[in-house]
């Protein structure tokens, strides 16, 4: 997918987590999980890392070779997609206490791609 | 994970799904639905008594997040509990008809996920549609299930 593609689904899944409420954690951890993964395709096509036609899907489904190498074009970047990720088993596939507390974290997670991608491309 | 917390995020997943606007908040509409109904498949798998209804979480096919010796969560091997989505990992045992017929209708959404959601291919309007009918044809079969005289679920 192309980078401004990437983009738009991105900002567009962003739009549509603000409509979620204090009984939707899940959905915002996911939509942070598939937003996220917009901005880091978004950033790692305009960066020349990957092309229109090789995109990040699951960061735990990489190899190790590609995690080492997106993580050589922003570690911080590849750390917060692998961190919502881990959020996933416990708060959405799980009912561990603390969901909306670890939705907080996974929107913050997805303010930090959002802002790598605004302060490098925009 | 329990039948009760199965339930508890059907109903919330369908409360969000409907505040949603259908096309223009499509990934997100599209990811509630594929999550109800995966937690509707996963508790009657449960209730038929093919998969394990206990309170561990999967990460990948086999492997589960369960209480370590000091309560935190550590990954573990299980026998099958929760699926992650319809046929991952595909459930061995011969199933009730109406379970089979819950999972097929799932994979009529499951069909759309990668191309709509992490693709290049647009939703339309129909392919909305398919998978609003194909989820209410799950959670009806669900309601069905749970409710069934002399196997209805309790909490």
């Amino acid at each position: 997918m192309e980078a401004l593609d990437h983009r738009q689904r991105a900002e567009r899944i962003e739009r549509s987590i603000a409509k979620c409420g204090d009984a939707d954690h899940e959905m915002k951890i996911e939509g942070a999980m598939l937003a996220g993964t917009h901005w880091v395709n978004f950033i790692l096509h305009r960066m020349g890392v990957t092309g229109a036609n090789l995109d990040v899907m699951h960061s735990y489904m990489l190899t190790v070779n590609e995690l080492r190498k997106y993580s050589v074009a922003d570690a911080e970047m590849m750390a917060a997609i692998a961190e919502i990720e881990d959020i996933r088993p416990a708060h959405v596939r799980g009912n561990v206490p603390g969901g909306p507390s670890a939705a907080d974290r996974a929107l913050l997670l997805l303010a930090t791609l959002r802002g790598k991608a605004q302060k490098l491309f925009d | 994970m329990n039948i009760a917390s199965h339930l508890d995020k059907i109903d919330r997943f369908e409360k969000l799904r409907a505040r949603l606007d259908t096309m223009g908040d499509f990934e997100l509409w599209f990811w509630a639905a594929m999550n109800a109904g995966t937690n509707a498949v996963n508790a009657a798998l449960h209730h038929a008594g093919a998969t394990v209804a206990d309170d561990v979480f999967p990460t990948q096919p086999g492997v589960y997040l369960v209480p370590g010796k000091d309560g935190a969560l550590e990954p573990a091997f299980r026998a099958p509990g929760d699926v992650l989505h319809v046929g991952r990992p595909k459930i061995e045992s011969k199933l009730p008809t109406d379970v089979t017929e819950m999972m097929l209708a799932m994979e009529v959404i499951e069909h759309h996920r990668d191309p709509c959601i992490r693709g290049e291919r647009d939703a339309t309007p129909e392919i909305a549609a398919e998978c609003a009918q194909a989820l209410a044809k799950v959670l009806a079969l669900f309601s069905q299930r749970m409710s069934t005289p002399g196997k209805a679920w309790k909490p």
